[in-house]
């Protein structure tokens, strides 16, 4: 379970979290959606602190985290049994698809190699990249390197993956083959997932937690059926009426 | 011996030269390893904003650019004896300054010059690498410092391979200068054998010769060392 307790962040005057109190409870799939600049993002990346909150309170459960008073160990710790997927994949370029895979499994993990490179494979096979194991980064498709990030992460089996924006910089169909892979993942693997997207379709059939946020606040959150066809606040509706006119005029 | 250029005497002086060329590659290479180890440290408490150290680096980047290397060699050989008698003198304590070959005092002037330009050039490096390659080492558990050796160092000596090359470069014809703190390297070594022979032209057009034939081979070094450190890149070569 990932809980947050009144969580605040400012970048200079600029408030983006202005007090997020909220529960993702273990094993779900937690989709969170919102307009650019909303705080999602933020949010994500005050979980493993990659950004630093203000203040409040984070708990992954054992650990307690007074975002204040975070230390270096509490910090490490948290990101030890965290993973994420990054927007622009953030594959290390210097190594390749496998290598990528295996480095959290060798130094944090100590993982000996063979075994390593075992798990490594198993799970490049299971995003369907077996055969570009020794492929470099800048030899991939997006679409191949948000995959081997996504393997990366769920190599570590970690409690909770965080995902931010994962199909972003992808073209239509690129972001058909990664949110397959998410899919298959939600499916079968039992860790915690949250998602940061725009691509409602994607929560709507997947999700077992939606969180609509707006302007450094949580606006409504509850379960797909309920937050996309039914939203009870003015402003989940108008931004959701944007996305559903949308896919019909797509149509 | 009445002509311009005597190449008998040229091929000579060549033979004689060239047992000052390991002093001259001894200086430039300790110089260059301690000025490498120095300028890492230095960059990577920039880049940590480590407190006080930081300050202190920013004072040595200062002075070590501002000031010539030769001012430098001369405040070390000829202004620290002095106080480093003042200091026996007020607390009794001999330093054995006396006792240091004058080489020492070359490598650390060449050093402390050197360091701070690579101090500039790994900074440099460092910052070029995509903030998100820090972002991913760290979101999977690893440490700061395992990402900066195991990711980010190895792709920020890509970009300050050419730079470190140049600097290295640059540092080959900077020993030339050690010769007035009294070490016979190269160009000491010319010097000497003029003040025998008066050949001036000859002796000088070899000096050059060696200095251009050192540098060649440590070009194409380089150059080799930059490609295969790129091994991970691919598309077209700007």
């Amino acid at each position: 379970m990932i809980e947050f307790k009144n969580i605040h962040k400012a970048f200079g005057s600029n408030e983006v979290l202005k007090g997020i109190n909220c529960k993702i409870p273990t094993g779900s799939v937690t989709v969170i959606i919102g307009p650019s600049g909303s705080g999602k993002t933020t949010l994500l990346r005050a979980v493993n602190f990659l950004e630093k909150a203000d203040r409040g309170e984070i708990i992954l459960d054992d650990i307690h985290i007074n975002v204040e008073k975070a230390s270096k160990a509490d910090i490490h710790k948290i990101r030890q049994r965290t993973a994420m997927v990054f927007q622009m994949y953030n594959l290390f370029k210097n190594k390749t698809a496998l290598e990528n895979i295996m480095e959290g499994l060798l130094v944090v993990k100590k993982i000996p190699k063979p075994k390593a490179q075992e798990t490594a494979l198993y799970f490049l096979e299971k995003v369907g990249l077996g055969d570009k194991a020794n492929a470099y980064p800048s030899e991939l498709s997006g679409g191949q390197q948000q995959r081997i990030g996504i393997a990366r992460a769920l190599a570590l089996n970690p409690d909770v993956i965080l995902f931010d924006e994962p199909t972003s910089s992808l073209d239509q169909e690129l972001i058909g083959e990664v949110l397959e892979v998410m899919k298959k993942v939600a499916q079968e693997v039992n860790c915690t997932l949250v998602v940061v997207t725009h691509e409602i379709s994607f929560a709507r059939e997947v999700a077992d937690n939606i969180i609509f946020m707006d302007n450094g606040v949580i606006v409504e959150e509850g379960p797909p059926e309920e937050i996309l066809n039914n939203p009870k606040e003015e402003r989940t509706k108008q931004f959701l009426s944007r996305y559903i006119s949308l896919t019909e005029y797509n149509i | 011996m009445n002509d311009i250029l005597e190449f008998s005497f040229m091929v000579e002086t060549f033979f004689e030269m060239l047992k000052f060329i390991p002093i001259t590659l001894f200086l430039t290479l300790t110089s260059m390893l301690l000025a490498s180890i120095i300028g890492l440290v230095s960059a990577v408490i920039l880049l940590r904003n480590v407190r006080i150290l930081k300050q202190i680096v920013t004072a040595y980047l200062l002075l070590g650019r501002a000031i010539p290397t030769m001012v430098m060699l001369y405040l070390l050989y000829f202004g620290l004896p002095i106080l480093l008698m003042a200091f026996t003198d007020k607390t009794g304590i001999a330093t054995g300054y006396q006792h240091v070959p004058p080489m020492v005092f070359a490598i650390l002037g060449l050093t402390l010059h050197t360091g701070a330009y690579l101090t500039e050039i790994f900074r440099a490096a460092l910052l070029s690498v995509d903030k998100g390659q820090m972002e991913a080492a760290l979101s999977i558990g690893m440490t700061w410092f395992q990402g900066l050796y195991r990711i980010v160092f190895r792709q920020a000596a890509v970009f300050a391979m050419p730079l470190f090359a140049n600097e290295f470069l640059g540092l080959i014809k900077s020993t030339s200068i050690v010769f007035t703190i009294t070490v016979v390297e190269l160009l000491g070594g010319a010097k000497i054998a003029c003040a025998e022979n008066y050949r001036y032209l000859e002796t000088y057009l070899v000096v050059a010769l060696m200095y251009w034939g050192i540098s060649i081979v440590f070009e194409k070094f380089f150059l080799i060392t930059e490609r295969k450190l790129g091994f991970f890149k691919k598309g077209v070569n700007l």
